[in-house]
């Protein structure tokens, strides 16, 4: 009895802590249920990279974080997987596809100039002047033309660099490239030594948009290794919206009926499943909220398989109670028995069902993680309330004694008087669960 | 011999009709293996393989506009001109869809209040390249000739990472096979786990034919969720056949003396005939209610949980505990009872 007050504080305490935690601590949505873009970048070899080490997929994370923060999206995420991939989730993000302009891009600005190259031809040959000299990038227009324009402030360095090249090149043309696209190639007048240039768009001019872009991209500084995005999933605000409508209709739904069929079937016991049902949920999801587990689509889907199977529990336990009440036990042993004989069954079955998800878990992609994730916590947390708050309200309902009332239990009583009469002649057999 | 209490209570003889169990799973999985074998000399793949191991790009537009079959064959040709070639183009029911809407758009959402076709585009990977952003491409034909949409989703996966994914996402499945098994043979014994493994390859071939099927009737495709399911399934099965298993361990504990085998597992089965209709029902109302009312996205999820939960519950009580008995009493003493 002591044990049986000691335990019902303790659920009253879990109780209480998770209703704080659910209160407190904001859920976490996953991008499908409330929008947004998440994309998977994979740092591509050159013939100049042979290997993509762990210090350019740092300074690759870097430069992406920096682009992104340029697009003015809060929250977002760039995540390293695996040896050569960044995932990065953009929430609430209108149009992913000008986002996903501005993270593949190597945004390499170089400064050429033109040499009689072997047959003849002029070519573009680097001068080693690039974007890593620029200091500072501004969108301008040209006071004359109206024309947007990009203008671009060196570093120290950068200057002197700038300096010396237009120098030599005085009446000669210098390229601009940008990601290996010829952008203007203006004859040097004379040498620009303030360290100041500016990009224009050739004869036609840029768009504002274009310009924009530039400067963020320059600013933002060059990819060190060029990144492919091989893996987009973008949702709309508009299906996120629907989705978390639905999955909430459906679980409130699903766990309505199933409680109504708890309590058909099993009667009283089918109340206290119920309880035990109920508090289940509040702790799977403060544990949830600790975490944090991110609830997606997919992980909601797990958690509502797991109160299948946190009911499944109650249900082996209370068919296990009633048989052994059939063979006459009395109620305190009779649930007792009713928990010891079916744990193993529980444990066993929910084993597998970790080793699944464990699985799932280490090697699935990230909408498998999350289902995975979030069955697994409910799985465990229902073998833990099936054993602590079912079976300990339980007792506290049915207290100990002769079984007066089977149809609590939705049995019969002549079911139960029939067999008592084997308990009395073979105890320690009936005990040991032999019903003959 | 068995104990009056035991017999009252045999509701089926799982035992006796070992041969009905068996020819009914053959009816449950021929056609299954016989869909997966033609799909296999038509498609090359047993089950239509969507985006996520094939690699490609799937868009999904609400329009609203009422977009009819005509409007589609027009705007291929457009898709065409920019590129892209045989996209796979399909107006989906916007019924279920508007009515949703309708309901959600009181709550802020006015712009997708007027959504009357639902369209998805599915085509080869999609490049985004600097400025030749494929996705942006598409949009503007759209644009250009339905009018203004509502981008519902974007999901592309590139050629490699689909055979990437393909290969995990096998070997997950065979792992967790392992895994089960070891444990079973660990906590059981060997032959029990061998019929785990039976009855769940069983659940799992029943589970991938029957989306063979639809493959091939409605071009439903798998993908990642799919095998997640499969996953879920043979863990749900396994489950199932546990509190099966872990009955006949313990009756045949203290009935071995008295009954044969086979009586013990008759037994068994019946004292957890109960538990196991009661249980796959809670799981099975929770599924429904996901199925009927939960988001579209999910659905061919769930749809193949159902299925999977319907013949893994199948498959526990009359499939695996009635093979283990015909193997343990061909090894001991033999039972007249086949029929």
């Amino acid at each position: 009895m002591k044990n049986r007050k000691i335990m019902l504080s303790i659920i009253i305490g879990l109780i209480v802590v998770s209703i704080y935690i659910i209160i407190t601590k904001p859920t976490k949505l996953g991008l499908d249920l409330i929008g947004g873009s998440r994309l998977v970048l994979e740092a591509q070899k050159t013939p100049q990279i042979s290997k993509i080490t762990p210090d350019m997929m740092d300074s690759l994370q870097f430069a992406i974080e920096k682009r992104i923060n340029a697009i003015g999206v809060a929250e977002t995420v760039v995540q390293r997987a695996g040896e050569n991939r960044l995932i990065v989730e953009i929430p609430s993000i209108s149009d992913p596809q000008k986002a996903k302009e501005y993270l593949g891009e190597t945004a390499s600005l170089e400064f050429k100039e033109q040499k009689i190259g072997l047959n003849k031809q002029p070519v573009w040959v680097s001068t080693g002047l690039s974007g890593k000299d620029v200091k500072k990038a501004t969108v301008g227009s040209d006071p004359t033309t109206g024309e947007w324009k990009v203008d671009i402030e060196f570093t120290g360095e950068g200057a002197k660099k700038f300096g010396k090249l237009t120098q030599t090149l005085v009446g000669k043309p210098m390229a601009i490239f940008f990601n290996g696209e010829l952008q203007s190639a203006p004859v040097i007048q004379e040498p620009i030594l303030g360290g100041r240039a500016q990009i224009t768009g050739g004869s036609g001019g840029f768009q504002f948009e274009e310009a924009k872009k530039m400067v963020d991209l320059v600013n933002a500084g060059a990819l060190p290794v060029p990144a492919e995005i091989i893996e987009e999933n973008s949702i709309g605000p508009t299906l996120g919206l629907d989705s978390i409508q639905k999955s909430k209709l459906a679980g409130l739904v699903g766990l309505a009926l199933v409680m109504l069929f708890m309590i058909a079937y099993y009667r009283v016991p089918g109340i206290i499943a119920d309880v035990a049902l109920v508090l289940y949920s509040i702790f799977a999801f403060a544990v949830f909220k600790i975490i944090p587990v991110t609830l997606t689509l997919a992980g909601i889907a797990g958690f509502i398989l797991s109160i299948g199977m946190a009911v499944d529990a109650n249900i082996l336990i209370f068919e296990r109670t009633k048989e052994e009440l059939r063979a006459g036990r009395t109620l305190f042993t009779a649930i007792n028995a009713g928990f010891d004989r079916a744990f193993t069954s529980i444990f066993d079955s929910n084993m597998t069902t970790i080793i699944t998800c464990t699985i799932l878990y280490m090697l699935g992609t990230s909408i498998i993680k999350g289902f995975a994730l979030t069955l697994v916590i409910g799985v465990v947390i229902s073998m833990f309330t099936a054993i602590t708050v079912t079976k300990t309200f339980m007792h506290l309902v049915f207290g100990s004694g002769q079984l007066k009332h089977p149809e609590l239990f939705g049995l019969k009583k002549e079911q139960i008087s029939n067999s008592s009469s084997f308990e009395d002649t073979n105890p320690r057999k009936a005990k040991l669960g032999v019903l003959d | 011999m068995t104990s009056p209490l035991l017999r009252d209570k045999n509701i089926i003889d799982v035992v006796k009709f070992k041969w009905l169990w068996i020819g009914i799973s053959l009816v449950l999985i021929i056609p299954g293996i016989v869909a997966m074998i033609y799909s296999t000399v038509i498609y090359h793949s047993p089950m239509k393989l969507g985006i996520d191991f094939t690699g490609g790009t799937l868009l999904q537009y609400g329009f609203e506009k009422q977009l009819t079959t005509q409007d589609i064959t027009t705007v291929r040709d457009d898709f065409k001109k920019v590129g892209i070639e045989n996209p796979v183009i399909q107006i989906e029911n916007a019924d279920a869809f508007l009515k949703k809407q309708a309901a959600s758009a009181k709550t802020n959402n006015q712009k997708a209040a007027n959504i009357k076709s639902v369209i998805s585009i599915r085509t080869r990977f999609l490049s985004s390249e600097k400025s030749n952003n494929e996705i942006n491409k598409v949009n503007d034909v759209l644009r250009s000739s339905f009018g203004s949409f509502v981008p519902l989703q974007v999901s592309a996966i590139g050629p490699t990472l689909g055979t990437e994914l393909f290969k995990n996402a096998i070997f997950a499945l065979l792992l967790a096979f392992a895994a089960i098994v070891a444990y079973l043979a660990f906590r059981f014994q060997l032959d029990y786990g061998m019929f785990a493994l039976i009855a769940l390859f069983h659940d799992a071939l029943f589970v991938c034919g029957m989306f063979s099927i639809f493959g091939l009737l409605f071009g439903t495709e798998i993908d990642s969720l799919f095998i997640t399911a499969v996953l879920t399934v043979v863990g749900f099965s396994v489950h199932d056949t546990i509190v099966v298993f872990d009955r006949i361990r313990e009756n045949s504990r203290f009935l071995a003396k008295k009954m044969s085998f086979n009586d013990v597992v008759n037994a068994s089965v019946n004292q957890t005939l109960a538990r196991s209709i009661n249980t796959s029902l809670t799981v099975l109302i929770t599924l429904l209610a996901l199925f009927f009312l939960g988001g579209v996205t999910t659905r061919d999820f769930v749809l193949a949980m159902i299925l999977g939960i319907f013949i893994g519950t199948y498959s526990s009580i009359f499939n695996a505990s009635t093979l283990l008995a015909m193997w343990r009493s061909k090894g001991a003493k033999p039972t007249p009872k086949a029929a």
